[in-house]
């Protein structure tokens, strides 16, 4: 029992990491109708951003991570000007030129950073709290309670605001959302960063829980996507659950079938994607028929 | 239009084919004799590891390692009058790559090469390497490679079976700790370990209260961790690279496992003790043939150097190239610069005493059977008492 | 034609002397060069020809050669007929990762085979049959007779071999009707669905065939190299694979080997700064897709049609034939039983609570030429949608000569002797006009294919019949000098006319058009109406959406009227125009319209 809760309680904490990636996944598939499949590199640099802020300009923790929203935000309308001309016309190309856009970043990062890596320590100094035997820890609490923020902010900006609301009308229908004024580059540039803010978040908030390193951005990311998915591509909430649900069926795959657990983990997602593709919460999305 | 094109196609395809045909009329290949080493010029070493990709930075320390050796050599003057040339090629962790490079080494007249800890690459370029016959010693200890029985592939350092017999001898005969809990990864190095310590510790009667295998890229291990919580080891043997190793500990002692960790050379390294976390690694039982910069006057002197030629400090994987450079190129000497099979019977004869110990190579290819016992305490690894 | 006889002459004497003027080190990178050439190949019909995102080619690559490792190695077959057996694991394991395809598509398709490509990794560093991470070494020379294929010079000529055959079967396939329907389907599955093609079907031979490359590379590499081990399975490579097809052009299998052959060299050239190297290939990737979407391949194409452009050659001055009358059916021709040909009844749909159709019933007579209308929104679409099978009904039945086919799939209702076209064409935008009709001239099912493995005479004996057929239709249609055309290129009239080619060509016994006469001059809505006539003259009866009533009213012997989903009148022309709710309805259209809400209609129809 204390071996199911222990496992519980560390999946829930990596699934909050995963969450946030899958949030900035979902929030530019919503947007824009794009898969971008740099996101986990954007992660990656979001973390060395923040860690080098953090460590080297000894920058208290949460002003690093805004700088580092800052910079990968930059990056993401980068990205999102560079694709533009795609945009709405080839969705597979643009899935594309966002892996190569992975690569790049996942070079440059080696260029500048090293291949080495660093270790990040933790920002919140407190000892685990002890729960009847399992203990959890603080500094997990602070993730999973600002990925919880995130998405109450998030969704509230969708629903609620104008700017938010013209995002969304972008990707039902671009052509109409022109024809009532909506400047489509710069919404869509904004979601795009907005995303990657996301990303930067995610990525500050995992140094201090792993290890940050060039190839980081790999694994983050496939596991952030198909917790998008898993949760319903599109959805905000659903991504929290796809990303706690994916990292709790990670810990579990790893706890029963150890070494296996890689192959475990992406044969239940492919058996869960092909009995619902849409996933828990449905598709929300541009209608591309 | 077509017509004429298709003629001046036809041609310069005939005139190709006639000069081939001049020129060669045997099997391809055939004439082509390596004619490496012998005569005048620099003696050409290759060093052949990752400089790029994750494992670049044990490939930037063991081309240093290797670099710093041949400078030294060269400062003296050479062997036989004759420099030494060192050139280092990026394998990129990737066995294909390997191979790619095996070839070039060869056609280039490389005659000994200086290899990879990485094992994947290094079994790649085995089958090449024996048939060129090149020389070659590797930063590897996988006893998988042993195995391989390539007379031309030696070790510079021990192999996972004495890293682990060390350590066992230690933990079980010298301090009596019996219930010992195990927690290894699937890559590489950490099977040969899981292999090697599980190997001596049934020889010595003992059976790990729990065995947990765990993947290279896994990042919560809390189902493992508090399998072996529950169990009440007094010991926990993790068999894992730096990084991986660092993080383990770092969540082993939030899940409240207290008792010491042990392990091979990586939990010796800063990078483990600065992921873990330096309070957490305290008491951490270390098997290496290279404690630290300390351990002895070679060592000091070694540091040194390295530090004045690249302004880091030393650690295990740059001696290792270091010693494993300097017995090739010790061989080189005894042997009047030999090459081929000769060359590698004078490293097999080569008695060398260097930074991890004294190397005696046997039959198949190792030349190193102890390392030290070491433990961190203050932040600091010693050797133990 | 003889250019190219001489182009591949060329190259082969190329490929044979190589050998005589590299050494033993670009040897070894060309015959490494070459086994990535064959897996993208695959990956090139995968991707490029089939649509099919497919990021697990390196892991079939990886399942071919552990196959050979393993069962060399530990079972202690001969390395050829292991060979034979790792293909075969190979399209199994490739079919079995293609299943996902048939319920997901893009994104989804490449997060779940990048998925199984990590677990196919995980598995084999796990397994002590695949020998852990270490690897497996020791796999044999392959044997040939007395020749020495240890040596990278020799075994050159049987990489060379299996090369050429692969291409050849490759371009064999892309050229015949296989590899058109999966193009078609690529470009629009749906249309595609809709002329005949067997979606499913094709989806799967598309990873069998990438599978069987994948395969044909993991023996050249475990032959080459004799030794296997997770690492060179890596997520790394298989991007590294995709650049290759990317860069070289996904579309075209020539221009997939260029690229692998391409970046192999160059990364090979760039090893001493490979992650500059990596930085590079990475930045021509997203150069590739925005200014380049066709790659290296299509540069000829992009330069000779820019260079025609500066010399002023505008579009080419092809004329519109006139259409030819198809010759009139005798008599009760039409194979059909008593009752109506098409019978609708209490059809209804509903979309996330909105009732797009309501209880629908309707009945069409052999040989007549039935028009709906209906305000915007009222339903028309959905309706031929749920008649032609991209939509699945919430209740109702349908009767196609009597025999109910509710819930067939559009493919099947395209064999059944249905065809359509739709509002916003969909034609197949990459293929010719002439192959957009050879797709739907193609009246043969996908388990045909095995032809292709065994009686290639056949299929190309059949190709030509097709060829045959297309090309008449073209004629009829007057269309002949478009043939080579793209549609795109083509004025909206024509491209709607194509449109009707392609459906004719497949032989149907009902046809659908949905608003054929939407964008068109008077005078082309001329010709349509006598194309209409013609083709019930000929047999084939006819319902027709269509908003200009002056054509409904010509054409058509019976109109029903929908509006909100629900039919509110049927009958004569003048009998309609005079109905009370149909002119209501259509004062009213504004404020009766209520547009279908969007829905993720693509995979619903599959």
């Amino acid at each position: 029992m204390q071996v199911f809760f222990q496992t519980l309680i560390g999946g829930l904490s990596l699934g909050a990491v995963y969450a946030l990636v899958a949030m900035g996944f979902s929030l530019v598939y919503r947007t824009m109708g794009l898969v971008n499949f740099a996101h986990g590199d954007v992660v990656m640099i979001g973390a060395y951003v923040a860690s080098t802020f953090y460590m080297s300009a000894k920058l208290p923790f949460a002003l690093a991570i805004v700088a580092a929203i800052v910079v990968t935000g930059l990056i993401g309308v980068i990205i999102e000007r560079v694709l533009r001309p795609l945009e709405n016309k080839d969705f597979d190309l643009m899935l594309i030129g966002t892996i190569g856009f992975g690569i790049v970043l996942e070079a440059v990062a080696t260029l500048i950073w090293g291949a080495t890596g660093r270790a990040v320590p933790s920002p919140v100094p407190a000892a685990p709290l002890d729960i009847f035997g399992i203990r959890v820890r603080t500094y997990n609490l602070v993730v999973l309670a600002i990925a919880a923020l995130a998405m109450v902010a998030l969704v509230l900006f969708l629903q609620r605001t104008k700017r938010g609301a013209a995002m969304q009308a972008v990707a039902m229908d671009y052509e109409a959302a022109t024809a009532v004024g909506i400047h489509v580059g710069r919404s869509n540039a904004l979601s795009f960063s907005i995303g990657a803010g996301l990303a930067a978040l995610g990525g500050g908030l995992v140094g201090p829980l792993l290890y940050v390193n060039a190839s980081m951005g790999g694994s983050l990311g496939i596991k952030g996507f198909a917790a998008a998915i898993l949760g319903g591509f599109g959805s905000i909430p659903g991504a929290i659950l796809g990303g706690l649900a994916i990292g709790v069926l990670d810990s579990f795959s790893a706890g029963h079938f150890q070494g296996y657990s890689d192959l475990v983990t992406f044969l239940v997602f492919t058996v869960i994607i092909m009995v619902r593709p849409t996933g828990v919460f449905g598709e929300r999305t541009v209608n591309r028929a | 239009m077509h017509t004429p094109r298709h003629i001046r196609g036809a041609l310069i395809g005939a005139a190709v084919l006639t000069t081939i045909l001049a020129t060669a009329c045997s099997a391809p290949g055939k004439s082509s004799t390596s004619s490496s080493g012998s005569g005048k010029g620099p003696i050409k070493i290759a060093v052949v590891d990752a400089q790029s990709g994750q494992l670049s930075s044990l490939g930037h320390w063991e081309s240093n390692g290797a670099k710093l050796a041949v400078d030294q050599w060269n400062a003296k003057g050479g062997i036989n009058g004759r420099k030494i040339q060192l050139d280092v090629f990026d394998d990129q962790g990737d066995p294909t790559v390997g191979t790619n490079l095996a070839r070039k080494i060869a056609s280039d007249g490389y005659i000994a090469m200086i290899g990879t800890s990485e094992s994947a690459v290094t079994q790649a370029m085995a089958p090449i390497l024996q048939q060129e016959q090149i020389p070659n010693i590797t930063s590897g200890q996988a006893d998988s490679m042993v195995k391989l029985g390539s007379p031309f592939l030696f070790l510079n350092g021990p192999t996972s079976t004495t890293y682990d017999e060390t350590l066992a001898k230690y933990v079980v005969d010298t301090k009596g700790i019996k219930s010992i809990a195990m927690i290894t990864n699937n890559g590489g190095y950490g099977k040969g370990e899981h292999d090697a310590f599980l190997a001596s510790l049934s020889k010595r009667g003992v059976t790990p209260l729990t065995d947990q295998v765990v993947t290279t890229d896994q990042k919560d291990f809390s189902a493992a961790l508090t399998t072996i919580r529950q169990k009440n080891p007094q010991l926990v043997f993790i068999g894992s690279e730096e990084v991986e190793a660092g993080l383990i500990v770092k969540q082993a002692r939030d899940l409240g496992i207290t008792v010491p960790f042990a392990g091979s050379a990586p939990q010796g390294t800063p990078v483990f003790a600065e992921t873990a976390g330096a309070a957490n690694v305290e008491n951490t039982i270390v098997s290496s043939p290279y404690l630290g910069n300390d351990i002895s006057d070679a060592s000091r002197t070694f540091a040194a150097a390295y530090k004045a030629a690249y302004g880091d400090d030393a650690e295990l994987h740059g001696a290792k190239a270091y010693d494993g450079t300097s017995i090739v190129l010790t061989a080189l000497k005894t042997s009047n610069v030999a090459t081929g099979k000769k060359l590698a019977d004078a490293i097999r004869a080569t008695k060398y005493n260097g930074l991890l110990g004294s190397f005696a190579f046997d039959s198949t290819g190792v030349g190193i059977f102890a390392t030290s016992i070491g433990v961190i305490s203050n932040g600091k690894l010693a050797a133990a008492s | 034609m003889r250019y190219r006889i001489g182009l591949v002459a060329l190259l082969a004497v190329v490929a044979w002397g190589l050998p005589y003027g590299l050494n033993l080190y670009a040897m070894h990178v060309a015959d490494v060069a070459l086994v990535f050439a064959v897996l993208a190949i695959g990956l090139g019909l995968a991707m490029g020809v089939a649509g099919q995102v497919n990021l697990a080619q390196v892991a079939f690559f990886g399942v071919g050669s552990y196959a050979v490792a393993i069962l060399t190695t530990h079972y202690g077959y001969g390395f050829w007929p292991a060979a034979l057996l790792s293909l075969v694991a190979t399209v199994v394991i490739g079919l079995l990762v293609g299943t996902p395809a048939l319920r997901v598509q893009s994104h989804y398709l490449g997060i779940v085979t990048l998925g199984l490509a990590v677990a196919f990794t995980n598995w084999v560093t796990n397994a002590a049959l695949a020998g852990g991470a270490s690897g497996i070494s020791g796999i044999p020379v392959p044997p040939l007779g007395g020749v020495d294929l240890s040596s990278d010079y020799l075994y050159w000529y049987v990489e060379v071999v299996v090369f050429a055959a692969a291409l050849a079967f490759g371009l064999f396939v892309v050229r015949t009707p296989l590899g058109r329907r999966m193009r078609a389907m690529r470009d629009d599955s749906l249309a595609a669905g809709a002329v005949g093609a067997e979606v499913p079907m094709l989806r799967m031979a598309a990873f069998g065939l990438a599978s069987v490359y994948g395969g044909l590379a993991g023996v050249l590499y475990a032959g080459l190299i004799r030794y296997v081990s997770p690492d060179t399975f890596s997520m790394t490579n298989m991007f590294l694979l995709l650049a290759m097809v990317i860069i070289g052009g996904r579309q075209s299998l020539v221009g997939c080997v260029v690229g692998a052959l391409a970046l192999s060299l160059l990364r090979e050239a760039l090893s001493d700064a490979s992650t500059y190297a990596q930085l590079g290939y990475g930045v021509v990737v997203v150069l590739a897709v925005v200014f380049a979407p066709t790659g290296l391949a299509g540069l000829p194409a992009r330069l000779r049609s820019g260079w025609r452009k500066r010399r002023g050659e505008g579009a080419s001055a092809a004329v519109l034939g006139p259409f030819r009358p198809f010759p009139a059916a005798p008599q009760a021709s039409a194979p059909v039983g008593p009752g109506p040909l098409l019978e609708v009844q209490q059809i209804s749909k509903r979309f996330r609570g909105l009732w797009a159709l309501r209880e629908v019933s309707l009945s069409v007579g052999a040989g007549e030429i039935r028009g709906i209308v209906g305000p915007n929104g009222s339903g028309k679409t959905t309706l031929f949608n749920v008649i032609s099978g991209l939509y699945r009904p919430s209740g109702g039945t349908v009767r196609l000569g009597g025999a109910p086919v509710g819930g067939r799939r559009p493919y099947q209702l395209s064999h059944a002797g249905l065809a359509r076209t739709f509002q916003n064409l969909r034609l197949f935008n990459n293929l010719t006009v002439r192959e957009n009709v050879l797709v739907a001239a193609d009246r043969s099912r996908t388990r045909g294919i095995w032809r292709y493995a065994v009686w290639q005479v056949g299929v190309v004996r059949r190709d030509r019949a097709l060829r045959a057929r297309a090309d008449a239709m073209l004629d009829q249609f007057g269309l002949s000098a478009f043939a080579d055309a793209l549609p795109r290129s083509l004025p909206y009239g024509i491209q709607r006319r194509v449109e009707i080619a392609r459906a004719m060509v497949s032989g149907p016994r009902l046809l659908l058009l949905d608003e054929p006469a939407a964008g068109l001059n008077g005078e082309e809505v001329r010709q349509l109406g006598e194309i209409v006539r013609s083709i019930r003259d000929s047999g084939v009866t006819v319902v027709i959406i269509e908003h200009n009533m002056g054509l409904v009213m010509s054409l058509c012997e019976r109109i029903t009227v929908l509006a909100s989903g629900e039919v509110i009148a049927e009958g004569g022309p003048a009998e309609v125009a005079a109905t009370p709710r149909v002119i209501e309805a259509y004062l009213g259209d504004s404020a009766m319209s209520k547009d279908v809400p969007p829905v993720i209609a693509t995979e619903v129809a599959q």
